[in-house]
């Protein structure tokens, strides 16, 4: 997973280095998915580090506040906001019926299909083509979060207007990747 | 013999004192089944909260799946044999409790897994959960001991772990199939590296006998 160093004002000089630098495909492919983040600071917590991850997984993750790690033991940041292709993350995702699966409870949020977990800690929302994951560690914080995701490269709704549809085919990971 | 004669109530006596036994015996001794309800992460310490999460589970051992049979035969199919590392706690139905076992491939950079046995679920059977990782031992440019990879061509580390007990387990003959838990929560390691699952966890199937 690459991390990029911040500094002030981060956010969209961070999307700039993550298409610059990555392999020419990803940039690619990433130019046309549509980031959110909560901006420089989410729920009072500093934006320190934004990551993108292109293996197993694919996203980019925007990380806010810190935590301390000890030898063995890794620690989970106070928040963090994960976007996904659509075509690799989606609600459907939940609907196996595989003995062991996670039951999503279905929901709105910011005007779009989501879905709540742990206790209200994790949501994910559905908009555009991507799949918008919200961590923190509490409910509160992450509907908080939620309420302040704004676009990163692009013009969509700020703050708590509704975000833009699904696309076609999104909550049910018909979507080309 | 007559209707009066202490022998047939003594038998009685008998009969119901071992009704009654078996009655006890079964409801304390067998699995209380119950459906499978585990987080989807271990934590540093109980109480189990949001904010003291460590790592994703990522196996989940079913059917013969208590502990100690997880335990021995991810030493028999996968060698791994070491036991140090720290305690973690995992949360099953709202309680939390301290790890059962743990296992690793060695002390330097290795594997490690850490095991759990859960409330038994009527279909999954015996459950066991896991959070697997391969960890490098980080030395420079400050020691800082264990950490888990960040990335790599199989995935971070959490998913490498996993991917290797799938590999060893289904070579040994074992079933397993994978359910997308979408746990993909990064957590700092302490050479500042993010790690992550990828998401999916690996169900084992193991067997009432060990071999």
């Amino acid at each position: 997973m690459r991390a990029v160093s911040l500094g002030t004002g981060v956010v969209a000089v961070c999307w700039l280095a993550l298409a610059g630098s990555g392999p020419a495909g990803n940039a690619g492919a990433f130019n046309e998915l549509p980031l959110y983040s909560a901006g420089d600071r989410a729920d009072g917590l500093p934006l320190v580090a934004v990551l993108r991850r292109d293996d197993t997984a694919n996203y980019v993750s925007f990380v806010y506040g810190d935590c301390v790690p000890e030898d063995d033991a890794g620690c989970a940041p106070p928040a963090e906001i994960q976007v996904w292709p659509a075509c690799r993350r989606h609600l459907a995702l939940y609907d196996s019926q595989a003995s062991g699966g996670l039951a999503a409870e279905r929901t709105s949020i910011r005007g779009v299909p989501a879905a709540v977990f742990d206790e209200g800690a994790r949501l994910e929302l559905q908009t555009g083509s991507s799949t918008v994951v919200v961590f923190a560690d509490s409910r509160g914080r992450a509907a908080r979060v939620a309420r302040a995701l704004r676009a990163v490269n692009g013009s969509e709704p700020a703050g708590s207007r509704p975000l833009p549809p699904p696309d076609p085919g999104a909550l049910e990971g018909t979507l080309d990747c | 013999m007559t209707l009066g004669s202490p022998y047939p109530r003594d038998m009685g006596r008998v009969a119901l004192v071992v009704t009654l036994a078996a009655l006890v015996v079964a409801v304390a001794g067998g699995p209380a089944l119950a459906h499978f309800d585990t987080d989807r992460y271990t934590h540093r310490a109980c109480p189990a909260t949001a904010g003291n999460r460590t790592d994703p589970i990522n196996v989940v051992f079913t059917t013969w799946g208590t502990w100690g049979r997880a335990e021995i035969q991810i030493e028999s199919h996968a060698g791994w044999t070491a036991t140090s590392g720290s305690t973690q706690s995992f949360a099953d139905h709202g309680g939390c409790s301290p790890m059962h076992s743990q296992r690793a491939s060695g002390q330097g950079s290795r594997f490690h897994v850490r095991l759990r046995g859960q409330h038994p679920d009527s279909s999954l059977g015996w459950v066991a959960a896991a959070s697997a990782h391969h960890e490098d031992l980080v030395l420079f440019p400050v020691p800082c001991g264990h950490a888990v990879d960040s990335n790599g061509s199989g995935g971070s580390g959490f998913d490498q772990g996993r991917d290797e007990l799938e590999r060893r387990f289904t070579s040994a003959g074992h079933s397993a199939y994978r359910v997308w838990w979408g746990n993909t929560q990064s957590f700092k390691q302490c050479d500042g590296d993010y790690a992550a699952s990828d998401g999916w966890t690996v169900f084992v199937g193991l067997h009432q006998v060990n071999h």
